[in-house]
């Protein structure tokens, strides 16, 4: 350090304490300090949010490997290529990662640890020990499971229905169980961390209604973490109880009720979808603003819907047993309120498509992810319809119609959205612009890859074939084969973000503070911020949004 | 210095970096508990909804089920909770006040009556261990084995008291800790409202309990 | 203060001290005494088994009691509104999870 400083005169001189990489520019979190302790003990919540998307991509790789090797199997239609045992360990591997250690802590962990801090204008989340805590509890659960889906192998699906998982199945269901719960308080953990911060850490002048989107969908996200995971959690202790001693209460051998842990499992598990959803819903409610230049439509609407979605969700769960014994009552009520859902997330697309409306267009990766997300996630909200309707329900109840549908919201939203957020923020984030070239490339070949990937299974699932078989009738091997190629391609566009987001660590543009000319806090601060992440105290603009192009509202001011 | 003289010392609560003010601080804090308390409330709801979908679906057997549990031993572990609140809300109270050694006091009664609660669970573990009602050890005879569906509600007692004997563990472990470095000179200077968090999540685990005793207890009788 | 144990009494305060201090301590004491009473109801009742409906008066008697502590021994009264709100949204989650639950096992 010592020699580098000397090359650049006195401060150096004077000071042997200044790292070397701040002489020629602004102090920034990433050069602040570089021991392996800097980042491990880091109470930054950037450095944390880094360690957590490092993480979170590694599952991401493991879990599509995983995928990879279903669609492998579904190849041939006679299960020829993997055994049975196998191919069920391959999809609760692909199940387990992607739900509970990919999507949930996709986008908040990472961005929504870098950005809320930065967005509200605070130094730090409110608990920065607690953020830092959260991360090895992460890993420690996530490892856990691994070890035990992986080494061990699990074939109960990610959803650890009983009795399957706790009398019949002979894999490593305990440890997986385990891991699985301790990764909740994780979840917990953060979403406490969210909530506390978003209430009680905005800079002076930041109110409610001048928070970017992305830090309600936060809020209401957090919300979500906090309120419905404790009742997974207890639900995964009672089915450890009910494996490892056989408590009785989820075993119908002895007047147990099997559907009583669908009910505890999926009053987190649906509520869980939109952990995953509203994020995304958060990225690109500051995208398409951005990149239209335009004001966000009708601001309150969306802030309102965010909360509105997250308490609705807690209303719905009984839609995913439809046909497992649960009353006509009970299946009638659920599939009423499902409707419900449908309001808030059509207010949503709607404001993103009037955002869009006669804005100053600029098709950059980001925007493209956004522009696809948008399009994904109408088809695989409509098709959500579809599977609240009682009576489809009884026909595609638990066919690759469902795991299309959910695909779609999943990959095609979430996965969609976190690419988006991190092409959007990857110059804020590591102060360096990526080759947008390839940005564009890679969008589109996640875009075809997926629908050519989930579109034949929703006529699969249409046809009748159900999930979870490794076998199947020979009449659907065109659309199986159609949906592997289609894998292939979706595979292609994920590794190529993976090439140049690195390659531009090193070699990329150095990022201007603000290269989209976007609005919010973030981008007042330099590329990459200082630790404190401000050098002066931000100033609070009065209107969120305040793009150049102003929508031609009617009716009552929005401040 | 003396700590035993009211005002003698000043009570407060030292800015950490990243706040902008001490108000924001402890607004916070005390927050960020109430949202820990959420999820607590949620965890042992899942518990007690388990225990009413066996009562609607088994009553007779949960009824045969509750009649062994040991009902005084439960209203005896009651009364030490409440004791126990009793003394975290006076040890609260003293460290508002800068009495720091009646306040150190407090809280080591606090958590002696913590543990003579799992005393006396312990002790209640092995009367049912003697009366054959431990229906989840597979090698030992079961007392009620006649009537299979009771063993679903006396495994349920088993989590619900287990888990909350766990959260009173953590507690008294926290508790203790807490107490070495509140009995440390400064200690209500910089961190009294640590005291006031603290005390919110006793409460709550004292809470859980005095609704766990009528639900597994009481009602079923 | 190396040694907690020591005078440990309110002796060595001063009257006005003393004064102080009971009224400050009369409140959780007050708490502690309507908790018992209301604990000795529900005993008597869990004891006696008087009638079928006793659970209903039993479970009212819970509600009080979870209200005094939420209330008072937690001090929710004196609190922000915005921790008055975290204290009772968790009651409504656990409504919804009983209450849909309920819409099941009860119509089966």
């Amino acid at each position: 350090m010592s020699s580098a400083g000397t090359l650049h005169g006195d401060a150096a001189a004077r000071d042997p304490h200044i790292p070397a990489p701040t002489l020629d520019r602004p102090e920034d979190y990433l050069h602040a300090e570089s021991t392996l302790r800097s980042w491990f003990f880091t109470t930054d919540h950037k450095r944390i949010a880094l360690l957590y998307l490092a993480s979170i991509t590694a599952f991401f790789v493991i879990g599509a490997v995983a995928a990879g090797f279903v669609r492998l199997a579904l190849v041939v239609p006679n299960g020829a290529i993997m055994t049975n045992d196998t191919y069920n360990k391959a999809f609760t591997i692909h199940g387990v990662v992607m739900v509970w250690f990919f999507l949930i802590p996709s986008i908040p962990n990472t961005f929504g640890n870098f950005l809320i801090p930065l967005m509200i204008g605070a130094k730090d989340l409110a608990f920065p020990r607690l953020n830092l805590a959260s991360w090895y509890v992460f890993m420690a659960g996530a490892l856990f499971t691994l070890v035990s889906v992986v080494l061990g192998g699990v074939d109960t699906g990610w959803t650890f229905y009983a009795p399957l998982s706790t009398a019949f199945s002979n894999t490593w269901v305990l440890p997986a169980l385990i891991g699985v719960t301790i990764v909740g308080f994780s979840s917990i953990l953060t979403g406490l961390n969210f909530v506390v911060t978003i209430h009680t850490m905005r800079a002076p002048g930041m109110t409610w209604f001048r928070l970017p989107i992305f830090v309600w969908t936060h809020y209401a996200t957090s919300l979500i973490f906090l309120l419905a995971t404790p009742v997974i959690t207890i639900a995964l202790i009672l089915l450890i109880a009910e494996r490892a001693f056989h408590v009785g209460v989820f075993d119908p051998a002895y007047g147990g009720d099997p559907v009583l842990f669908q009910h505890l499992f999926w009053f987190y598990s649906h509520p869980a979808v939109y952990i995953m959803v509203l994020p995304g819903m958060g990225v690109i409610s500051e995208i398409v603003p951005a990149f239209a230049q335009k004001k966000l439509f009708g601001y309150r609407f969306v802030a309102y819907a965010a909360i509105g979605l997250a308490s609705v969700t807690f209303f719905v769960w009984g839609h995913h047993m439809f046909v497992n014994g649960q009353s006509d009552l009970a299946s009638l009520a659920f599939s009423a309120l499902s409707f419900a859902v449908a309001v808030p997330s059509a207010v949503k697309v709607y404001n993103w498509t009037a955002t869009i409306h006669k804005g100053r267009l600029r098709l950059d990766t980001p925007m493209l992810y956004a522009i696809g997300y948008i399009g994904l996630f109408v088809l695989g909200g409509l098709t959500g319809l579809y599977l609240a309707t009682l009576a489809i329900n009884q026909h595609v109840h638990a066919t690759y119609f469902v795991v299309a549908h959910f695909h779609y919201i999943m990959v095609g939203g979430t996965v969609l959205a976190f690419l988006g957020g991190l092409h959007f923020w990857w110059p804020k984030i590591t102060g360096r612009m990526y080759s947008e070239p390839w940005g564009r490339i890679s969008a589109l070949f996640i875009f075809l890859g997926f629908n050519v990937t989930f579109f034949p299974q929703f006529i699969l699932g249409y046809l009748g074939m159900p999930r979870r078989y490794a076998t199947y009738p020979p009449e659907f091997q065109l659309l199986n084969v159609l949906s592997s190629a289609g894998s292939t391609i979706l595979a292609a566009g994920y590794l190529f973000p993976m090439v140049y987001l690195v390659y531009a660590l090193w070699f990329g543009r150095r990022a201007p503070g603000n290269p989209w000319d976007a609005k919010g806090l973030e981008w007042e601060t330099t590329s990459p911020p200082p630790p404190h992440n401000f050098s002066q105290p931000p100033q609070v603009p009065e209107v969120p949004y305040d793009y150049p192009i102003q929508a031609q509202e009617t009716g009552r001011q929005h401040t | 210095m003396s700590a035993d003289c009211i005002g003698a010392d000043p009570v407060g609560v030292t800015r950490a970096e990243h706040f902008a003010a001490v108000a924001q601080q402890r607004h916070a804090a005390t927050l960020g508990m109430w949202a820990w308390l959420l999820t607590e409330l949620l965890l042992f709801s899942g518990l007690f909804l388990t225990a009413l979908i066996l009562r609607l679906l088994h009553p007779e057997a949960v009824q045969a089920a509750a009649g062994h549990l040991k009902f005084w031993i439960g209203a005896v572990n009651t009364v030490v909770l409440l004791c126990s609140s009793l003394t975290m809300s006076a040890a609260i109270e003293l460290s508002r006040l800068g009495l720091q050694r009646l306040m150190v006091g407090c809280l080591l009664a606090t958590a002696s009556l913590g543990l003579l609660f799992l005393v006396l669970k312990g002790y209640e573990y092995v009367a049912d261990y003697e009366e054959h009602m431990m229906p989840f050890l597979a090698r030992r005879p079961y007392a009620l084995a006649e009537q299979p569906a009771t063993r679903l509600f006396v495994n349920l007692y088993y989590v619900a008291t287990a888990l909350h004997a766990v959260h009173l563990v953590t507690g008294i472990a926290i508790l203790l800790g807490l107490t070495w470095k509140a009995s440390r000179p400064g200690f209500l200077l910089r961190h009294q409202n640590w005291i006031e968090v603290y005390g919110l999540y006793w409460h709550f685990i004292d809470l859980i309990w005095i609704i766990a005793f009528p639900v597994l207890y009481v009602v079923n009788r | 203060m190396r040694n907690p144990f020591h005078a440990l009494g309110p002796q060595a305060l001063g009257p006005q001290d003393r004064a102080l201090l009971w009224s400050r301590l009369r409140r959780p004491a007050r708490t502690f005494l309507a908790l018992l009473a209301l604990l000795a109801v529900n005993v008597t009742l869990g004891a006696t088994r008087p009638f079928a409906q006793a659970w209903i008066v039993e479970l009212a008697v819970v509600a009080v009691m979870a209200a005094i502590i939420i209330l008072v021994s937690m001090e929710v009264r004196h609190e922000a509104p915005l921790v008055r709100l975290f204290a009772g949204v968790g009651f409504f989650w656990v409504a919804i999870l009983f209450g849909m639950t309920l819409t099941d096992y009860l119509a089966r």
